[in-house]
């Protein structure tokens, strides 16, 4: 009796193991743009299965600033301007319908289009604007670094303007980061929203927007999540003319090796965070999109004798940047990866072309080697040993680097640490060597004044201001200057920078997309990755 | 079988000493040995938030660089909003004060990755893990004690060699390369089973009653989205079993061999009793001390092995949320994590404990 009812649990305990392989959603093999219930010809298709490895915390425009929280709110919240598609070098109307801007670059005028509605069909007003605005600024979240002196206000309800207290240039291309989507007042003032200048301890609608969104986006938030899948539902009555290409979009938390197997076996059909080797031999069956990413890997050598006797040299800059072997060094990037000619990413405003790029010069790095008395002299090569950028490890790019350097006479240790560690160093300015990267905070040459004396990413480099009185002023100029003459002043800049800095650009990593082939619209933007909203299932 | 209760445990009876019969008090030995060492949970709590808050405030690292932007953490009043809402502006003895006080009225603080109360994360993230570790035990048990028996009656036979190798296989192989393999195989070479997630990604996940998607389908009724979270189950679970499995075929094989080898279980053979009857019967209630040990032993592992498993196979759970919360120096978060894993260090202890009473009764009278 007993032995029965042992052996039928037993046996019942196999099938149930047996029948939940069987049973289960076996992945299609199929490359189409969407699920297996795509929609009629014409109307939405199905659901887009999305796979992106999550830095998500929030869904707050207010709060959200890491790439997850971009990608999604961007087809959440609707903002003032927008990107055509991947390039970042001009913006275009979206919420406002026209923009003017004063001739020194610190008033910006902004039309509201009339016929933009939130989802629940409430028109989208100026006042909307400037309470979304104003929010982001005074929550004090990751981005309302944007907006510093910047006021924002309406002078008539159908204007809003932000006025910055410097000359801005940046601030068509801030205007178009979902950060500063709009909300609906209404709805997030009812749910514990506030744009006071107290903000920060009074705005309570995070939690009410990480389950209900109140935008004029083409999608809606369905479901939050940090860790599992966050969901979107297409709003049914957008108000643009490109209406949602998908009746669901989900977003999976899912790592990077996963994603390559998921979107291969058609169980996703978007893969954001496979590197350049992950896509090698994926063309067959899929769209795979390589560009470079914004991203630029650099080499910071401290510029303070207290912090270092050796890179302090200027004969130790000149020799690093001599020694180096571009190309090899770019080779470790995989496909797709570039040269970074200069330190503002090729595809902004500004850029370099490849023939300014820095060359290696092995006989000039070791005469200037010979000169400063360096050979042999120890210098700690400090890098983020648990950090990936588009896939790639720290860890080889330093071995490289070190081994370029001793080519040429230098003596160089390597000393990995976790990156919330290695950050402490780097933001102190205690680093000798430090290999970094930048990713830009928005599309806009000017966030890279931030490598001149004195600035953010110069004074941890111990650069101070007034080490190159020619220099500040260059970028103070570029700061202030609008138009068409904004692009050589950035060039002059960055040349500049790659003769006497004590910074050197050296990398590009690849983005790539992989997409079922049945996806149409895929373009990689270096804000948002890519637009969800502009996503179709075609095939 | 006696009711456990009346008797004394392990350590219980020890304690009890002689003339306890007499006191009323003393009449659940069982119940008092359980309170003492939940009791012990209080001490063990602070020891173990206390290392961990020292640990984590000597990490040379700031929580603001570790979750702001890189031009957010050099914006001073962003930097001072973001102390000030998670109480780091406050010296750190205080912070470490204010955080026992608030555990005491059930607050773990506030996740600065999550940013949401830790409970919530523990609550959400807690039965994700268990019931993998669950499934990793079930699978453990039924395969591990079924093989470990097999091998030993077939001992030093094919089966037994065949079963010796595959233990050390289970035993020696990483958990990860075996996740790796696994995930690869079943998923995308063979289309047998789903990869990554609980759930299939558009279905919908049934009302949170105990947690367990597995449970909770059934429970709501929903038999499809029962097997897609039992599909979604086999491969991880699989994978974290692996090891406690390759552990309890030797644990299993060796202690059947003992017991097979006693004077009563010979008398058994000599009375006409079939093998099976003696096994069931004799043989595996002996050797069920040693395999509960085990399994008691091995669970720490499979709560660390979570943190690799999780990870591939895109498994919502504590392993996850541990991991990120250490790189993010997530204080509060580590120290949820902390006590949540030292609590199950001390229930499963103490179900082990308990569950000698009830499978040997010399540890009940010693």
């Amino acid at each position: 009796m007993h032995r029965t009812r042992l052996g039928i649990a037993a046996l019942s305990a196999v099938a149930a193991l047996g029948l939940a392989a069987c049973g289960s959603n076996e992945p299609t093999t199929d490359t189409s743009g969407g699920s297996p219930a795509s929609g009629t010809a014409g109307g939405p298709a199905g659901t887009l299965v999305v796979d992106k490895s999550f830095d998500l915390k929030t869904l707050d425009p207010a709060r959200l600033y890491e790439p997850t929280g971009l990608i999604i709110a961007r087809a959440i919240y609707d903002t003032l301007l927008t990107f055509p598609a991947g390039d970042v070098t001009r913006t275009e109307p979206l919420i406002a319908s026209d923009m003017q801007q004063s001739d020194d670059a610190k008033t910006y005028t902004f039309t509201i289009r009339d016929d933009a509605k939130f989802a629940d069909g409430a028109p989208v007003t100026a006042k909307d604007v400037v309470f979304s605005l104003r929010r982001v600024k005074h929550v004090k979240g990751s981005p309302s670094f944007l907006l510093d002196g910047v006021s924002i206000s309406s002078p008539d309800p159908k204007t809003v303007v932000l006025e910055s207290e410097t000359p801005n240039a940046a601030i068509p291309a801030i205007a178009a980061n979902p950060a500063l989507g709009i909300v609906q007042e209404k709805v997030v003032r009812a749910n514990g929203g506030d744009d006071s200048p107290q903000a920060a301890k009074k705005d309570k609608a995070e939690k009410f927007l990480n389950t209900t969104s109140a935008g004029s986006g083409p999608y809606e938030l369905e479901r939050f999540s940090t860790t599992t899948q966050t969901s979107m539902k297409a709003n049914a009555g957008y108000w643009g003319e490109a209406k949602p290409g998908y009746k669901r979009i989900i977003v999976r938390n899912v790592a990077a090796p996963e994603q390559k197997l998921n979107v291969q076996r058609g169980d996703s059909q978007l893969a954001l965070d496979l590197s350049g080797d992950q896509v090698a031999g994926l063309e067959k069956t899929l769209q795979v999109q390589t560009t470079p990413s914004p991203n630029v890997v650099f080499l910071l050598a401290n510029a303070s004798p207290k912090v270092s006797a050796v890179t302090s040299k200027p004969e130790f800059r000149e020799a690093m940047r001599k020694a180096i072997d571009y190309p090899r060094f770019v080779e470790l990037g995989g496909r797709g990866a570039t040269q970074a000619a200069g330190i503002i990413p090729s595809m902004f405003i500004g850029a370099l072309d490849e023939g300014d790029a820095p060359e290696q010069d092995a006989d000039a790095a070791k005469a200037a080697v010979e000169e400063g008395g360096l050979a042999g002299k120890a210098v700690k090569l400090e890098y983020p040993s648990d950090l990936t950028l588009n896939g790639l490890s720290f860890a080889p790019l330093a071995q490289r680097i070190q081994a370029d350097l001793e080519a040429v006479g230098l003596k160089i240790e390597l000393a990995p640490a976790p990156v919330a560690t290695a950050l402490e160093s780097y933001r102190a300015g205690k680093e000798e060597l430090g290999l970094w990267y930048w990713g830009p905070d928005y599309p806009d040459p000017a966030d890279y004044l931030v490598f001149t004396p004195g600035q953010l990413v110069g004074l941890r480099a111990n650069w101070q201001k007034g080490a190159d009185p020619e220099l500040e002023d260059l970028a103070k100029q570029a700061a202030a200057t609008i138009g068409d003459e904004r692009a050589p002043l950035y060039q002059d800049l960055q040349r500049k920078l790659n003769e006497t800095s004590p910074f050197v650009p050296l990398m590009q990593p690849p983005s790539n997309l992989v997409a079922a082939k049945g996806v149409e619209g895929l373009t990689f933007n270096p804000t948002w990755t890519v637009d969800l909203a502009a996503l179709r299932g075609g095939g | 079988m006696a009711e456990p209760s009346e008797r004394p445990g392990s350590d219980g009876g020890a304690a009890s000493g002689g003339g306890a019969a007499r006191r009323p008090r003393r009449r659940r030995p069982l119940l008092r040995f359980v309170g003492r060492r939940l009791l012990a949970l209080v001490p063990l709590g602070i020891g173990i938030t206390l290392v961990s808050f020292c640990l984590t405030n000597l990490v040379p690292g700031d929580p603001a660089a570790a979750n702001l932007g890189q031009r957010a953490v050099d914006d001073p009043a962003i930097v001072a909003a973001f102390r000030e809402e998670h109480g780091l502006d406050k010296p750190l003895p205080q912070q470490y004060l204010t955080y026992l006080g608030d555990i005491v009225r059930g607050d773990l603080g506030e996740s600065q990755q999550s940013r949401r109360p830790v409970v919530d994360d523990l609550a959400e993230y807690v039965p994700a893990t268990l019931e993998l570790a669950f499934a990793a035990i079930l699978i453990s048990l039924v395969l591990g004690v079924g093989l470990g028996v097999l091998a030993a009656v077939r001992r030093d036979g094919p089966i037994d060699q065949g079963l010796r190798v595959f233990s050390l296989v289970g035993v020696s192989m990483p958990v990860f390369w075996l996740a790796l393999v696994a995930f690869y195989v079943f998923f995308y070479k063979l289309g047998w089973l789903p990869g990554t997630g609980r759930l299939d990604p558009t279905a919908v996940a049934p009302p949170a009653v105990t947690g367990f998607e597995t449970i909770d389908s059934l429970l709501a009724g929903d038999l499809a989205t029962f097997w897609s979270a039992l599909a979604h189950l086999v491969l991880p679970a699989g994978v974290l079993a692996a090891f406690t499995v390759g552990l309890l075929v030797r644990f299993v094989r060796s202690a059947v061999l003992e017991v097979l080898e006693q004077d009563y279980v010979r008398t058994a053979r000599a009375k006409g009793l079939p093998t099976r009857t003696i096994l069931r019967v004799h043989v595996l209630r002996a050797a069920s001390v040693p395999i509960v040990t085990v399994v008691g032993l091995v669970f720490g592992s499979l709560l660390s092995g979570t943190v690799l498993v999780e990870t591939i196979f895109s498994w919502p759970g504590i392993g996850q949320y541990a991991f990120r919360s250490a790189t993010t120096l997530d204080l509060p978060a580590i120290m949820g994590v902390s006590l949540f894993v030292a609590i199950v260090y001390v229930a499963v202890n103490l179900a082990v404990d308990v569950l000698y009473g009830f499978l040997d009764p010399r540890i009940r009278v010693a």
